[in-house]
């Protein structure tokens, strides 16, 4: 079998395509996260295993995370919100794939998704020209 | 009352029988009951059998037979229907603890078209608990609990629509009707040496069926041939007013004859050099075997390349951000965290969390790779690879982490909504079923189901069914 670049992403089905995540690290949840429940500090570290990313990319990171903790953090355990952590790093790299797809202004986007199921790219046959009178044979 | 190889028979041939009257689908469905009831706990196969519904049904196609009127060849054939169908005053629990108590007053339209044409309801089939919507880690992400090979109960039947592979594989309904939002009706199809067909996006109506990711969900059948899939194809294909994902009407439908292939196109088909990294040895040998078969059958046998961009990422935003809109409520009451598995209880909280910039920037790339794959479409008419690249997993695998590799085409089947079948294509030292899988250009799902059937008639794996005792 061809190789495909190892820079894909890295998820087996769907199942943890729906979560967005590449398999990576285990975490150790208590390096991850002090804070008991609700929204804490967040650590500063990354978790040991996973892509190092841009500051720009952890401050990312960061800003989805403290956004959960501020919502939900009460009602998430410690091991939670470090799978969370985790979570929101992992999928950093493959967003910064996908933003860096080159797409032009004019790129429609699939907003609804509508297969290809007719050659509408294709411009229909021109008529052809008319023919001009041809004189009587017999004239 | 019918013997072992019964359960075994195809759509085609069971309906030879009950057309000649031959067979009585009131024995048929009895049989397919007992046998349900006495295998489906030992897989968890099933969500709910409904015994009084299929033997009301059967006599019904009973009678109608009795006096003449056929109806065609699902007339009096039992199944199962995945449990995220509506199924009026039903239980609909869409194998989450959250919705077992949730019914619905209305049938999806998708039971409607094999209620008009005489089908016979078994049951609901188990699945993972909101199809995969939520993420999951295990196998046991069911309200049902982890669904069991057939061909090796200590094995996963794949998901989302594991019950629905298993209750085939095992011969405990002619036909199961699953769906796919990515890999949902493939994967399960390989993992349990069964035929699955996944549709065109569009070309079956998702009224009444829970809804994942809107822009991606497809329903198809899983069954014993490719044969069979077309058939039950043909029930459920076609335009409908109340799903406004599905194709106009010209485009909708589906008709089936096995007259049709006679006359069929020959394929050219692309063999895929570069849709898995690798193959785990046990599948490799089945599939290049199937290489050489499909060489040996068809003069247009060529080697094809996926085009490289970040679908999988695509397909994977796509699905994330539609999945928490479809959940909302459930993420934000917190009820999210009855789920059973531990990441189906946290992943709707990142996934509310992605822009709509980058969600949109996902369905520009959906647009350039759908141009991109109907370009490589000019050339092949399906193409062809692994349904797999590994066999069923054992059941307390942690997904997450035991199997990693990337998936471009299923990336690509699914965000641009292509038709792909999986048929079997031999079993590994082992005995583990694996699948060979061939995708076409969208709304040419008929290219499919011929490369099915072709690949069938010169083999017979799909005869081949675990032995249960």
């Amino acid at each position: 079998m061809g190789n495909k670049p190892d820079s894909a992403m890295s998820r087996r089905e769907f199942a943890r395509r729906a979560a967005f995540v590449s398999a990576a690290a285990t975490l150790t949840p208590s390096n991850l996260l002090g804070a008991k429940s609700g929204a804490g500090p967040l650590p500063k570290q990354q978790p040991a295993n996973t892509a190092k990313l841009s500051p720009e990319g952890q401050a990312e990171v960061d800003s989805r995370i403290q956004s959960i903790l501020a919502q939900y953090g009460s009602r998430l355990s410690d091991t939670q919100k470090a799978d969370i952590r985790r979570l929101a790093i992992e999928a950093q790299p493959s967003l910064d794939r996908l933003r860096a797809f080159a797409t032009e202004n004019g790129d429609g986007p699939a907003l609804y998704l509508k297969p290809l199921m007719e050659r509408e790219k294709k411009p229909s046959p021109m008529p052809a020209p008319p023919k001009p009178a041809s004189a009587p044979k017999n004239s | 009352m019918p013997g072992e190889e019964i359960f075994y028979l195809s759509v085609s041939e069971l309906a030879k029988r009950i057309e000649s009257k031959k067979l009585s689908p009131v024995d048929l469905t009895q049989a397919y009951l007992e046998r349900s009831q006495k295998f489906g706990p030992r897989f968890n196969a099933y969500a709910l059998l409904t015994p009084e519904i299929a033997l009301e049904q059967a006599q019904a196609a009973e009678k109608e037979i009795q006096r003449g009127h056929y109806r065609g060849p699902l007339h009096g054939i039992p199944y199962a229907a995945k449990d995220l169908l509506a199924v009026k005053g039903l239980p609909t629990t869409w194998g989450a603890k959250p919705f077992a108590n949730q019914v619905f007053d209305y049938n999806a339209t998708v039971i409607d078209h094999l209620n008009r044409v005489g089908a016979v309801m078994l049951g609901k089939a188990s699945m993972i608990e909101l199809a995969g919507g939520m993420g999951y880690r295990f196998a046991s992400a069911s309200l049902q609990g982890e669904a069991k090979n057939p061909w090796d109960a200590t094995c996963w039947t794949c998901g989302s629509s594991s019950g629905s592979g298993a209750i085939v594989a095992a011969g405990l309904a002619a036909f199961a009707i699953g769906t796919e939002t990515w890999g949902s009706i493939i994967c399960p199809s390989a993992y349990c040496g069964v035929s699955g067909l996944r549709p065109t996006y569009g070309r079956v109506s998702r009224y009444g069926a829970m809804a994942l990711a809107p822009s991606m969900d497809k329903i198809g059948p899983v069954a014993r041939s490719a044969e069979d899939c077309a058939r039950v194809f043909a029930a459920i294909a076609g335009h409908d007013p109340k799903d406004r994902g599905t194709v106009p009407i010209d485009k909708g439908a589906f008709t089936y004859s096995p007259s049709m292939e006679l006359r069929a196109r020959p394929l050219k088909i692309g063999w895929l050099t570069n849709a898995w990294k690798s193959l785990e040895p046990g599948v490799a040998k089945p599939v290049e075997a199937a290489s050489r078969v499909l060489r040996k059958y068809s003069s247009s046998v060529r080697d094809a390349a996926l085009p490289v961009g970040p679908w999988e990422e695509a397909g994977g935003i796509i699905v994330a951000v539609e999945s928490a809109a479809s959940f909302r409520s459930l993420i934000r009451s917190g009820r999210v965290s009855d789920l059973t598995d531990p990441l189906g209880q946290i992943a709707g909280y990142v996934n509310e969390q992605y822009s709509a910039a980058d969600y949109l920037q996902a369905l520009k790339v959906r647009e350039i790779a759908q141009k991109k794959m109907d370009s490589l479409f000019e050339t092949f008419d399906v193409l062809a690879t692994a349904s797999q690249p590994v066999p069923a997993t054992p059941l307390p695998l942690n997904l997450e982490t035991g199997l990693v590799f990337p998936d471009p085409l299923g990336g690509l089947g699914n965000i641009c909504g292509l038709p792909a079948i999986s048929v079997p294509c031999g079993f590994t030292e082992k005995n583990l079923p694996v699948g060979l899988q061939f995708v076409g250009r969208a709304g040419d799902d008929y290219a499919v189901i011929q490369a099915g059937r072709v690949f069938q008639s010169h083999t017979d794996w799909h005869r081949k069914h675990p032995k249960l005792h």
